[in-house]
């Protein structure tokens, strides 16, 4: 185990400088520079936007580029283009503002996708089997920004009460707990139209792996052991289900960067997702890349965390 | 069952815990019951973050605007559009002319020029003589001696291999003897004026080679590159503008150190600094020194006649005890920067510009980026503390969104879009407001290309074009047609000027006379050729994308072949726009208040990255384009200024379309307090300005309880 875990790192460490490189040339290469030396500002000279563009280093070859921005990264002084902060704090914030969107939704998505998927497979073929699927499809269909408007127009026009952003403005005096629950009012909406999809996907998933399941030999046997219904469903058939969705957790950590941009844009929520849209459109190099580099970061380890614990779930499987 | 329980369970809980905190969110008419402040708490949504809060620095809009609330600059303009006294209490322009003893030349009579004749003359002809009528302007003449400058140069060199690099290359000018004189005014004819005396073409062959000293051993490139600037570097004539301001006593930066001329001074000096990149250089480049007189007052010297430069001292002015190198140097030391980071460090750098002190009327609070960034009022603000204690700038990046929040009360203010602002015209919560922005937008052709070489062939197209149609469909009658380069509601554009008819049949004949006729399929032909162009605008842009596809359709029933694409805004600036590899687009200005319009239009601004990229050329332009800049009369500026409409409407190298309103709603319950002398409230009707501008008297307006009756 001890060594297949070293082998596994030191391969991804060589893959990760590979995706940096082919990340790096990509960005610079694409069309567009960035917005501090946009030739379209009438205010500013050829002359300044030279300086600027020294002082980004944008003149310089690619490769003394690249080595500049790892040197930067990894002293913790690489500063965004934009309003020369430092990018890793920058980039912290932004996190702590997506984690609980991000926990939320997760928790609604797994929450939520269980009952309805194992009710669907118990039920086959039933009416309500028949509806959650067409409900299911419909939401996967369904662009989320979509369904996002209906639904902060329902809201709004129905309830009057602020939605978007982290929190209703202008109430700092109000009593805390009403501002605490101002907070989680405000997380309901968003985490909610950004855990849509997820749990029809995750919904689906869990009714076609309780399917396969309960069709087993050994689901079989259970019953003829005269096992009550509910023992073989929950104890043998769904513990057996749950093995993919163990390494599913792994893939989750790679969604806390890019997975909420469209929802956190549509809420005005200030989170990485936003972050990384605006450096784009601004042609932030030093954020968009810190950002990729940390997307491939934890991808990477996000791989390696499933692989682990499928073998720590699954006993058949052996790690070498 | 545990499991089946806990299936079942958890998410109930989950959905219970949520969904009860929406019991706990006021809605739109409690949020002021809990929070009484909610009344002076103003809400503004915002669609881009702030960059950079430094009057010095910063470049996009939600910066400039939050850089306005917390800063002060010594001069700005009023309602009417003219300058007012801010942070200087007045100002005075006057001028210094310098006159150089012309060694090679001689006086009208046949005399050789020298110092002592030079001044004599002029003396005399003033008193009296043929000068007598500018007595009054020209205060003292005064002979200066020979004297030696020395200068460093950066000259820009194109190695054959390599990247262009800057060097520096020392000069030395040995400054002969001149005259002197003091001008109670500006006058940019002065020298013509001066011709009866000295005659004509006096500042011809002044032999600079004997003057002008380039040190070490150069190359023929550099050589010839600085050959051509001799002549501003020694000026033979040369105009020095000049401003003395009296600065206001007593202000107070906001953590309580007093405002003065040093602060002034290093203002300036901190966006003169290279290593700042600031992006107002240019606007003080014209700036030759600046000049302490005493803690209140400073003389500003100009290097030539440059009249829109005083605007530029609107611009927020910093505290030089919070930025300057002392000051930045401890910063290095407690955030305890690596050496080469410190070395590097530099104004940019400093936490000042997302904790900006300045002394305007709120003070800086707080700033999450991409969330908020929240000012208090300045309670002790020199022209009266703002009627708001809160001022919020919230940043919501999507225009629906931002609708939403106004809709629930969460945001007070957004820039609503003509069709939202039209939803709320009947609602009698609400006021809302159009008035003209300073832009335009337009379809400009490149001149360049033949097709579009005759201006009678740009005035057909233009006809062709319905504009009303725009105006009633595009932007739901939020717009006024323009027919020129200046903003409507400025006093530089010239209202006599018509519009353009739309009068299809008429662009037919005037493309027929030119020789266009159609062809079997229906198109204008000439030639063999079809009137065949491309049209393209910046994607991302819904006006200018209907205005494509109107215009389009238009000159297709007159037999125009026009084709339509659009480009992400970076590529359609870098491959099209820049390179001047274009047919004809659609774009606007945004315009500032000054009647400059040299880079737009002056034909020394065509080449590319330029600018003039319709590649506009009038000599007569050309000249009044230069006059303008050069004149400090108000009056004459305006003039010249509408006779430079004249020509360029009557060239039409754009398709001048129209001038947007800008559209705003705002709860009827925001007033504008007035108070009598006895400490009274009035409340008024907020009115914009005539210039334009809603937010004119925005330290007066404040959110009442109740709908107020007007």
């Amino acid at each position: 185990m001890g060594s297949f875990i070293t082998r596994q790192v030191l391969q991804r460490l060589v893959l990760l400088i590979l995706i940096s490189i082919v990340a790096h040339t990509f960005i610079h290469l694409a069309p567009g520079e960035p917005s501090e030396v946009d030739p379209a500002n009438p205010r500013m000279k050829p002359e300044d936007i030279a300086k600027i563009r020294a002082a980004f280093h944008l003149d310089d070859p690619l490769y003394m580029q690249y080595a500049y921005w790892m040197r930067d990264l990894f002293t913790g002084e690489l500063k965004s283009f934009k309003d020369s902060q430092p990018v890793l704090p920058k980039i912290w914030r932004r996190f702590l503002n997506s984690l609980p969107l991000f926990i939320c939704a997760t928790l609604i998505i797994w929450t939520l996708s269980f009952p309805v998927g194992v009710q669907a497979s118990i039920h086959r073929n039933s009416w309500y089997d028949r509806s959650s699927t067409f409900v299911a499809y419909a939401l996967i269909s369904v662009p989320g920004f979509f369904l996002s408007y209906i639904m902060i127009l329902w809201v709004v026009e129905t309830f009057q009460v602020p939605v978007i952003g982290m929190r209703t403005f202008g109430t700092e005096e109000a009593h805390s707990a009403f501002r605490w629950m101002d907070r989680l009012w405000h997380l309901v909406i968003p985490s909610l139209m950004s855990a849509v999809g997820g749990i029809a996907i995750l919904s689906r998933y869990v009714r076609s792996q309780m399917l396969e399941v309960i069709n087993q030999d050994y689901v079989r046997t259970a019953r003829a052991k005269g096992l009550e219904e509910d023992t073989v469903i929950y104890r043998h058939a769904l513990r057996n289900a749950l093995l993919p969705f163990v390494t599913m957790l792994g893939f989750l950590l790679p969604a806390l960067i890019g997975g909420s941009v469209i929802f956190e844009q549509i809420f005005a929520w200030p989170g990485l997702g936003r972050l990384g849209y605006e450096a784009i459109l601004a042609r932030d190099f030093p954020v968009i890349l810190t950002l990729n580099f940390m997307a491939a970061v934890l991808t990477l380890a996000g791989r390696l965390v499933s692989e682990i614990l499928y073998a720590v779930v699954d006993p058949r499987i052996r790690l070498q | 069952m545990l499991v089946k329980r806990l299936l079942i369970l958890a998410p109930l809980v989950l959905s219970v815990v949520l969904l009860q905190s929406y019991l706990w969110v006021p809605t739109y008419d409690t949020q002021a019951v809990g929070n009484p402040n909610r009344l002076q708490t103003y809400i503004e949504g915002s669609i881009g973050d702030a960059k950079i809060l430094n009057p010095i620095l910063n470049a996009d809009g939600s910066s400039a605007q939050i850089v306005a609330l917390t800063f002060d600059g010594l001069l700005d303009f009023d309602e009417n559009l003219n300058l007012r006294p801010r942070l200087a209490t007045d100002w005075k322009i006057t001028e210094e002319a310098y006159l150089l003893v012309h060694p090679s030349k001689r006086f009208p009579d046949g005399t050789t020029v020298s110092g002592q004749t030079l001044e004599t003359r002029i003396r005399r002809a003033l008193d009296g003589g043929p000068l007598a009528d500018l007595s009054d302007l020209v205060q003292s003449v005064k002979l200066l001696p020979a004297s030696l400058r020395e200068e460093r140069l950066s000259v820009r060199v194109k190695p054959a291999d390599g990247p262009p690099s800057v060097i520096e290359v020392p000069v030395t000018i040995r400054i002969p003897e001149r005259i002197a004189m003091t001008l109670q005014k500006v006058d940019q004819d002065l020298f013509t004026k001066l011709e009866p005396v000295v005659g004509k073409q006096y500042a011809e062959d002044f032999p600079y080679a004997r003057f002008i000293t380039i040190e070490g051993n150069q190359p023929d490139e550099v050589l010839e590159g600085l050959r051509t600037r001799f002549s501003d570097l020694l000026p033979v004539e040369e105009h020095n503008p000049t401003i003395l301001f009296h600065l206001r006593q007593g202000v107070l930066f906001h953590d309580g150190h007093e405002f003065d001329a040093g602060d002034v001074k290093f203002t300036y000096e901190a966006i003169m600094n290279p290593k700042n990149l600031s992006p107002r250089t240019s606007d003080f480049e014209p700036v030759k020194h600046v000049e302490i007189l005493d803690r209140f007052t400073l003389r500003v010297v100009y290097k030539r006649l440059f009249s829109p430069a005083i605007n530029a001292w609107g611009m927020g002015m910093l505290p030089e005890h919070l930025l300057n190198a002392e000051a930045l140097r401890r910063e290095t030391e407690t955030r305890g920067l690596s050496e080469e980071a410190a070395r590097a460090f530099g104004m940019r750098d400093s936490r000042f510009n997302r904790n900006p002190v300045g002394t305007g009327p709120f003070r800086f609070v707080e700033w999450q980026t991409d969330e908020f960034i929240h000012l208090v009022r300045n309670d002790v603000y020199w022209d009266g503390p703002p009627e708001y204690h809160h001022y919020y700038m919230r940043i919501i990046p999507d225009l629906l969104t931002q609708e939403v929040e106004f809709l629930a009360g969460a945001v007070d203010f957004y820039g609503a879009q003509p069709h939202q602002v039209a939803r709320y015209r009947k609602d009698q919560t609400y006021q809302s407001f159009s008035t003209l922005a300073r832009a335009y937008t337009y379809i400009g052709y490149n001149i360049r290309r033949p097709l579009f070489a005759d201006a009678r062939v740009r005035r057909a197209l233009g006809m062709a074009v319905n504009v009303d149609e725009f105006i009633e469909y595009i932007l739901y009658g939020q717009g006024e047609r323009t027919t020129g380069p200046y903003p409507k509601n400025t006093e530089w554009y010239d209202h006599s000027v018509l519009p353009l008819p739309y009068d299809p049949d008429g662009a037919l004949r005037i493309l027929r006379d030119l020789g266009w006729e159609r062809n079997s399929n229906g198109w204008l032909e000439k030639d063999g050729k079809i009137f065949e162009f491309n049209l393209i605008t910046n994607s991302g842009n819904p006006l200018r994308k209907n205005i494509m596809t109107i215009a389009q359709n238009a000159w297709k029933k007159i037999g125009i072949k026009c084709n339509t694409q659009y480009f992400e805004w970076a590529v359609f600036l870098q491959d099209f726009v820049n390179t001047g590899q274009f047919d004809a687009l659609v774009l606007g200005w945004s315009m500032g208040i000054d009647p400059d319009l040299f880079q737009i239009w002056h034909s020394s601004e065509s080449g590319p990255q330029k600018l003039n990229f319709a590649g506009y050329k009038n000599p007569e332009a050309d000249r009044l384009i230069v006059r303008i800049r050069r004149e400090y009369d108000h009056d004459r500026q305006r003039e010249y200024a509408h006779q430079l409409h004249q020509i360029i409407a009557e060239d039409q190298p754009y398709t001048f379309l129209y001038a947007p309103l800008s559209t705003a709603v705002l709860d009827k319950k925001i007033v504008m307090v007035a108070r009598s002398e006895e400490g009274e409230e009035q409340y008024q009707k907020i009115q914009p300005t005539k210039s334009g501008n809603l937010f004119f008297y925005f330290n007066r307006w404040r959110k009442l309880e109740l709908t107020p009756q007007f």
